[in-house]
Order: structure tokens, then sequence, then C-alpha cells
């Protein structure tokens, strides 16, 4: 069983890699599925990615990694200015080429991917939680 | 990311390696887009384990300039991990996508 992962990183683009490279450690570490492993880096990169492209007031990120069970639960806070990304508006993924925009597309895959995900805001904090069933074949 | 452009049947054929995400999809974008000229690319994904939104977002990006050139665009060896996001994202519907370099050629 591979310890819980706490990273405490600054809100660049080079967190991101930091975070995707301690995420592979750790999947390989809990010999994870490829599906849930890959699902993982890829919906952590997503929330990460907002954090560092859009909170322009954050001044750090966290994120936390634990399998529970046959559950994974990644968590993801930020003490950015408030904002819900799960409260986007979905992408129309039927549009034709001309019509398709590249906006929402990440938050578009949080929701399809992960089991559950919740939006909190406390203390001045934004707090994104989500799960993924490390089982998934 | 490394990117290896070659040429087979006329058309450029861009060879991806590594993840295609946050960091490397500038990158990408910078070597790729000059290489998108008629009669057309094919972008060989094999050896790109997975695509987040932002690679999302340049395939995007490179269809659309495809269609504007009068340029060809199709991709080729998704791997299941970058499949599934291809598709829950509808771009099966809009990018063509091939098992084979080959097939992506000939197609």
């Amino acid at each position: 069983m591979a310890a819980p992962l706490h990273l405490t990183l600054p809100p660049e683009t080079a967190s991101v890699t930091a975070l995707l490279d301690a995420l592979e450690a750790f999947t390989d570490e809990a010999e994870l599925p490829i599906k849930p492993a890959s699902r993982l880096m890829l919906l952590a990169e997503e929330l990460a990615a907002n954090v560092v492209m859009h909170a322009t007031g954050a001044t750090f990120f966290t994120a936390d990694v634990a399998l529970e069970g046959a559950t994974l639960r990644f968590t993801l806070t930020d003490d950015g200015p408030e904002y819900d990304p799960l409260g986007r508006a979905e992408p129309d993924t039927d549009a034709a080429l001309e019509d398709r925009e590249a906006g929402g597309l990440g938050v578009h895959l949080v929701r399809q991917l992960a089991a559950s995900a919740e939006y909190r805001r406390e203390d001045g904090r934004n707090i994104l939680g989500i799960t993924l069933d490390a089982a998934a074949e | 990311m490394q990117i290896t452009i070659s040429s087979a049947a006329g058309l450029q054929v861009a060879k991806l390696e590594g993840r295609l995400d946050t960091a490397t999809a500038p990158q990408a974008e910078a070597s790729l887009l000059p290489a998108l000229t008629a009669p057309g690319l094919v972008l060989d994904l094999t050896a790109v384990r997975y695509v987040s939104s932002a690679g999302l977002r340049l395939l995007l990006k490179l269809a659309k300039e495809a269609k504007g050139k009068g340029a060809k665009f199709s991709l080729a060896g998704l791997q299941p991990a970058v499949r599934e996001v291809f598709e829950i994202s509808g771009f099966d519907k809009i990018i063509p996508a091939f098992a084979t370099v080959a097939e992506a050629t000939a197609g």
C-alpha cells in the first residue's frame, strides 16, 4: 500500500510537471492499473493547471492523494480568489469542427472521469476533491 | 516531449513522444504549426501516453488551421488512455484517427 502523498507547490507551470512526476511515482508504488493511474494524473493536471493558469492571486497550492480501499481520493487546495471550476458550462461535444471551442474541456474531463467531484470554499481557500475508482479496467 | 518530423506518401508525419500536457503543449505547437502545410500532416501518437485538455486544445487548433489551409490533418496510434480522452471530448467526431501511420497516409 502506497503512503498518502502531500505536496505544496508554487502556482507555476513547472509545478504541474512536478505534480505529475510525483503522481507517477505514487501510482507505480501503489501498483495501480493503467486506467485509474492515467485518469488520476490527467485529472490532477487539469485541476492544477486551472489554479496555475487562472487563480492569479494564489500564492501556493497543495495536492493530497490517498488510496482508501478501492477509492483514490485527490484533493487540491489553493489560496486564490473564490472559484468553482465545476460551475463552468459544459462544452458542446457534438459541435462541428468550425464551431468547437477550446474552453471548458478540462472540467468536462473531470466531470466525466471522476466518480465524484466536489468544490467547497473554506477559510479563504478553494478546496476541490475528487474520487476515482482505483480498480477501473 | 520529443517531436520528429518526416514525410510519408507525400504527407508530413510528426512523431510525438512523451506527455502532451500543460507544460509541453506550447513547445509542441511551435514545432507543429510550421509543419502543417498542404497536402497534410499526420500526428503519430503511438508513443504518447496521455493527452490532457491542453493537448486537446492544440489538436483543435491544428485541425482548424488545416481546414483553413485546405490541408489534411489526422492522428495515428492513439493509446487507450488517449483514446478515452479523445472520445469523451467528442474529438472522434471532428478529427480522423487511424490505427497506424500507414492507414493515416493512405486515408
